[in-house]
């Protein structure tokens, strides 16, 4: 039979915490979000994140893997957030349109690498 | 554009909260609930979360009301849709109410009913943000009930990619977890010795990695690898250790599998009598939770010593109470000549030993 997670709670802020500035780049540089905005995804991310920790899967995963569906949860949340500003046209800015043409676990993955390079 | 429209559904609990709103939901009639659900807070992801918790932790010793409660949530949580936490979180909830449901299903030997189940799952989880994690977890299911089902080459198929998951992953207790299947298809091919050599591995990192409950099920296995083997001491050092985890646990189906290891010691020494009265306690703990699958079993197996005994009367009773249960199981063809050869001989009373140990061995490993 399966075990709870046995992870501490500091160990979960500890992961959001060195991603916050990532996401929050993400949100508003990628996804042209507000701050205002980019502020109110990441306080639902957070919530998330922390129960995201205690499921039966993930509640086992290493730090490395809850941070990749972090950044994946991240983007998801920025793109359907912009497209639905957006109301189904298309934006005035190029690059906005391109990153919302990509799966946001690519860019996620993108995001971590990033992450990992700038943590080196 | 600014700011967010949010639907007010009230101030989110704490975590601590969800395990209180948690016992109160257990503590309310299930056909209470969903007229309270308000007041008890059943849409919350923190009480789901505690529920789930509570349930997998159950699991061991009331598979009977897991199932009720898991399918209770998941009926409560899919239709109508409700709106659950945020994100992904109503998706993985959905499966993992049903991976709870499939589980205790399997413990319960209601084969069809668990396929359904880990098939609900698995639309679930395949929604969420870390589905390969969760969909392992679920192919470990699938594989432990087609090992219960005896399609062993296809565990055995199987059995390295889903590890490789897990590590992958960095599961790695519940790539260990795998590892049991690999021990019991040794026992399962008579291989005791080196089912033997798996358990030891296994006790050796589940001691490293300080996880008791995989220690204590190890050690379960290895009483009955030892059992075979006719190995009384290491057998019932392996229950000493064994025993204390698995009460403070509250894991009554492993502490039946300790009654179910020691009594084939106790058959190996020749010692029939006692050997019985152990078997009886397993049924006893069995009956207690519900398994009846794993009961008929143990009457056939009891009917074979009661043979050996010259007792044929009383074997022939023991098969009559196991032949009903058996029949209602869907079983594999193998397993369904052996019941039809059992049945004639037992209308017969002339019993055929070798259909009643065919039928036996097919039910040996439903315990695991």
């Amino acid at each position: 039979m399966e075990q709870p997670s046995s992870r501490r709670p500091d160990e979960i802020e500890s992961v959001f915490g060195l991603t916050l500035d990532v996401i929050h780049s993400a949100l508003v540089s990628y996804y042209r979000l507000t701050e205002e905005e980019a502020r109110g995804a990441e306080e639902d991310l957070y919530i998330w994140f922390q129960r995201l920790s205690r499921r039966g899967g993930a509640g086992h995963m290493p730090p490395k893997l809850l941070r990749i569906s972090l950044l994946s949860a991240a983007c998801q949340y920025g793109r359907s957030f912009q497209l639905w500003k957006l109301g189904g046209e298309a934006a005035a800015d190029e690059e906005l349109n391109e990153v919302l043409a990509r799966e946001p676990d690519e860019v996620a993955v993108d995001l971590d690498r990033r992450f990992d390079r700038e943590r080196s | 554009m600014s700011g967010r429209i949010l639907p007010f559904r009230g101030r989110p609990l704490s975590s601590e909260a969800g395990l209180e709103a948690a016992d109160r939901v257990l503590s309310t009639p299930l056909d209470e609930r969903v007229t309270r659900a308000r007041t008890l807070h059943l849409e919350d992801p923190e009480t789901l979360l505690a529920l789930c918790g509570i349930l997998r932790e159950r699991m061991g010793s009331a598979p009977a009301s897991v199932l009720e409660e898991a399918e209770f949530l998941y009926r409560f949580i899919e239709a109508p849709k409700r709106e659950i936490g945020l994100f992904d979180e109503r998706d993985y909830f959905l499966g993992e109410t049903a991976m709870l449901a499939g589980t205790a299903c399997r413990c319960l030997s209601r084969r069809e009913e668990a396929w359904i189940w880990f098939d609900r799952a698995e639309a679930g989880f395949r929604h969420t943000m870390n589905a390969p994690g969760e969909l392992s977890r679920l192919a470990y299911q699938r594989l432990a009930e087609r090992f219960e089902e005896r399609q062993l080459d296809l565990v055995i198929e199987l059995l390295p990619s889903l590890v490789e998951s897990f590590q992958k992953l960095g599961m790695l207790e519940d790539a260990l977890k795998c590892r049991f299947l690999e021990g019991l298809a040794h026992v399962e091919k008579d291989e005791p010795a080196a089912a033997v050599g798996v358990f030891n591995q296994i006790c050796a990192e589940a001691e490293e990695r300080g996880s008791d409950r995989l220690l204590a099920e190890a050690y379960v296995n290895l009483i009955h690898a030892h059992g075979m083997l006719g190995e009384n001491e290491p057998a019932i050092e392996a229950s000493r250790r064994a025993i204390p985890v698995l009460k403070q646990l509250d894991d009554r189906i492993a502490l039946a599998k300790v009654h179910w290891g020691l009594a084939i010691l106790l058959r190996e020494g020749g010692h029939y009598g006692e050997a019985i009265d152990a078997y009886r306690k397993a049924q006893e703990e069995f009956e207690a939770i519900g398994m009846r699958a794993d009961i008929a079993a143990l009457n056939l197996v009891i009917a074979d010593l009661l043979l050996e005994d010259g007792r044929n009367l009383e074997a022939l009773r023991e098969i009559s109470e196991a032949l009903p249960v058996i029949s209602e199981l869907k079983m594999a063809p193998e397993g369904m000549a052996a019941l039809s050869l059992v049945r004639e001989s037992a209308r017969r009373q002339e019993i055929n030993r070798q259909a009643l140990r065919e039928l036996h061995g097919y039910f040996q490993e439903l315990q695991n």
